[in-house]
């Protein structure tokens, strides 16, 4: 059962590191941070289920607020710079502006 | 029972994960995302986190799922190309729809009988006891965090 966890974690946390290095969109390498942050709380949960520890549990819903809060920031970011008229590529944001 | 839909889960969630790398769309590519964070609660539940199968659902599943659908309808129109020409086979559609629902029946079915022989639903309030115990300040910190983060978003909404 453990490998096929780490099987699953593994490559869902690849799939996410994939996203973010091949694709230019913002969102989509949001998505892929979103994705790799998933993969660790399986191998959390899975891994304090396992041994009982509660501490873990408590942890994981920490890191789900966190990753929310991240989201949220980030998903704001990402419409400022639509709101701003610019290109959503990740080459073309080169410098801030104010 | 639950270790099938354990297997199950995984399975779907890599499918669902590799699909979504390679989406042109944005919006597949939310929705492959969603389905993946759906079955990474249904594993929360199957492994006695019961709690964090709802937290998972509401705060992943529900609310960030809904920001990246806005920010995306949000976007220039290149960047947000409708799911419709994405193409997507019917039989992808109606399982992506199926296997969450007969997951959900297995969860009722079984709720309460965790899988895995440590956990169990012991665990939850060692949970409230850790968040409020030694782990108080984390707590407090995370508070504070989703609090300025509701602001930043706030922010981008009263400016409109």
């Amino acid at each position: 059962m453990t490998w096929a966890v780490w099987a699953v974690t593994g490559f869902l946390f690849a799939c996410g590191a994939a996203m973010i290095v091949l694709r230019r969109q913002l969102l989509a390498m949001l998505m892929g941070l979103e994705l790799m942050i998933s993969a660790v709380n399986i191998a959390l949960v899975y891994y304090c289920s396992r041994y009982a520890d509660g501490e873990t549990l408590a942890s994981v819903l920490l890191i789900i607020a966190i990753a929310a809060a991240e989201a949220v920031v980030g998903l704001s970011l990402i419409l400022k710079v639509y709101e701003a008229g610019r290109e959503v590529e990740t080459e073309s944001l080169q410098e801030l502006k104010g | 029972m639950s270790l099938a839909v354990l297997a199950l889960a995984g399975c779907v969630a890599a499918f669902f994960a590799a699909l979504m790398v390679f989406q042109r769309s944005l919006y597949a590519a939310a929705i492959c995302l969603l389905i993946v964070l759906l079955q990474v609660s249904v594993f929360f539940f199957f492994s006695g986190a019961p709690l964090l199968a709802f937290l998972q659902v509401m705060i992943y599943a529900g609310a960030v799922m809904v920001l990246v659908v806005i920010t995306i309808m949000a976007a220039p129109s290149q960047v947000s190309d409708p799911w419709s020409r994405t193409a997507v086979p019917r039989w992808l559609a109606v399982a992506a729809v199926a296997v969450p629902v007969a997951e959900a029946v297995a969860m009722a079915w079984s709720s309460g009988a965790a899988s895995l022989p440590a956990a169990g639903i012991s665990l939850q309030p060692s949970i409230a006891s850790v968040l409020f115990g030694p782990y108080a300040a984390a707590t407090e910190a995370v508070t504070l965090l989703l609090l300025l983060a509701g602001l930043a978003m706030a922010d981008e909404g009263a400016r409109r």
